[in-house]
């Protein structure tokens, strides 16, 4: 793997190498991109704004939901709560992320967090989370590769919207294909797939009750709290807190457990047999 | 070729209906929206020690939101109420809580992420079974 990642990238660029890793970013986000686009001239917008928008505002959910509002004609304040409350989770996602910035100046946390979103995001954050060598640079560099791609998808969608007609239900769905895949990317305990119940049951009972996106905020606010409490709870509580059912890894197929992840675990556990055994043999000296 | 590219500019400029500038201000408005979330919390925690326990309860943000996004999506409609599909099963009529055909294109993404743990083929996949789907149900 390694080596063919080499033959494409003789001189080991920086650049090359990040492209190459937001490379399934950025093709899902171009169809995307442009059913987006589509959409958002079916609500009356030309291919400029289209692109304008596309970079100034850099959300799936949010475009997509703001079509349907211009279709409605919404008032602008309508707008602008939607939109807010919708956008409200990157203030979570951004701060889970603000650790890895310390050391960046506050223009550049400006820039990063202006085109931050939730694909490229979980790209970073499970970057940061694996990788050592993964900088703050590399990040925007990921952000910005989507945000090339997914502009360029708007771009497109915003031309060719007055020749075609697409099933608005189908292009829906992409967008829900992709929040799947990164729940199940995000599944690593037994715990997360307790979260991601409670999560269930708390958003069907909050969405109809606030018959906003609000809702939204209020059971994923809710859900991790819980995952919180009872992940603090177990290891307060358990004798071997890393052993226990709630915190044991789920189960994955043989050919996905090659992850950078896995592998530091590995080696984690393989350091610490090593220290174990020293121990025991310092002990037997004695 | 030449032509074709003008007139489809031409065309695209034209709003349907409300104005340029309304939609300018729309962008703004959307822009601004869009910002203040993501600057602002980022902003403050950069310059401050994060408490330990912010960061443990953080780790299960993104599955909580990502399972409520995918929820409103599968069992709500547009007025964010309870939706009832109809589905035509080996000639009887079921009552489907939430919209059938994505209901099954989700399993099949879950099933395809989880053993490739690849973006682009779960979505592919997603894409294309609801679409298949819009024939048969």
């Amino acid at each position: 793997m390694q080596q063919k990642a080499h033959q494409f990238n003789p001189g080991n660029q920086r650049w090359l190498e990040v492209l190459g890793i937001s490379m399934p970013l950025c093709l899902s986000y171009l169809p995307i991109g442009v059913a987006c686009g589509i959409l958002l001239h079916a609500a009356g917008m030309n291919f400029v704004l289209t692109f304008l928008i596309s970079i100034m505002v850099f959300s799936g959910g949010a475009q997509f939901i703001l079509a349907s509002l211009l279709v409605i004609d919404a008032p602008i304040s309508t707008i602008f709560m939607t939109l807010f409350f919708l956008e409200l989770r990157y203030a979570l996602l951004g701060s889970s992320l603000s650790k890895y910035f310390r050391s960046s100046s506050q223009k550049f946390v400006l820039l990063f967090s202006a085109s931050m979103n939730d694909e490229n995001y979980a790209v970073n954050y499970l970057k940061f989370a694996t990788d050592k060598k993964w900088t703050p640079q590399d990040a925007l560099m990921v952000e910005h590769y989507s945000l090339i791609s997914w502009a360029s998808g708007n771009l497109i969608g915003g031309l060719i919207g007055s020749t075609v007609t697409i099933d608005l239900e189908i292009v829906d769905f992409a967008l829900t294909a992709l929040f799947i895949y990164m729940i199940v990317m995000q599944m690593r305990s037994h715990l997360s797939l307790i979260i991601c119940l409670t999560s269930t049951a708390l958003s069907l009972f909050f969405l109809t009750l606030t018959k906003s996106t609000l809702g939204i905020i209020i059971a994923t606010l809710i859900a991790s709290l819980i995952g919180f409490a009872i992940e603090d709870w177990v290891r307060k509580h358990s004798k071997d807190p890393k052993n226990a059912w709630v915190l044991k890894r789920l189960f994955r197929p043989a050919m996905t457990r090659h992850t950078v992840e896995d592998r530091q675990m590995l080696s984690e556990k393989k350091a610490q047999q090593a220290a174990q055994v020293e121990a025991a043999n310092d002990s037997g000296e004695e | 070729m030449d032509t074709f590219v003008t007139n489809l500019a031409v065309a695209s400029l034209v709003p349907s209906h409300h104005n340029t500038v309304y939609h300018l201000i729309v962008i703004v408005v959307a822009a601004v929206a869009a910002f203040l979330p993501r600057y602002f919390p980022m902003r403050f925690f950069t310059n401050r020690k994060i408490p330990e326990w912010f960061n443990e309860w953080m780790k299960y943000v993104p599955v909580s939101l990502f399972t409520a996004l995918v929820v409103k999506a599968l069992f709500l409609d547009g007025k964010y109420q309870y939706f009832f599909d109809q589905v035509n099963a080996l000639g009887t009529n079921v009552t489907v809580f939430g919209h059938a055909s994505y209901l099954i294109a989700a399993v099949l993404v879950a099933i395809v992420a989880y053993f490739t743990r690849s973006m682009l083929s779960s979505v592919v996949v997603g894409l294309v079974t609801v679409w298949l789907l819009t024939f048969v149900l």
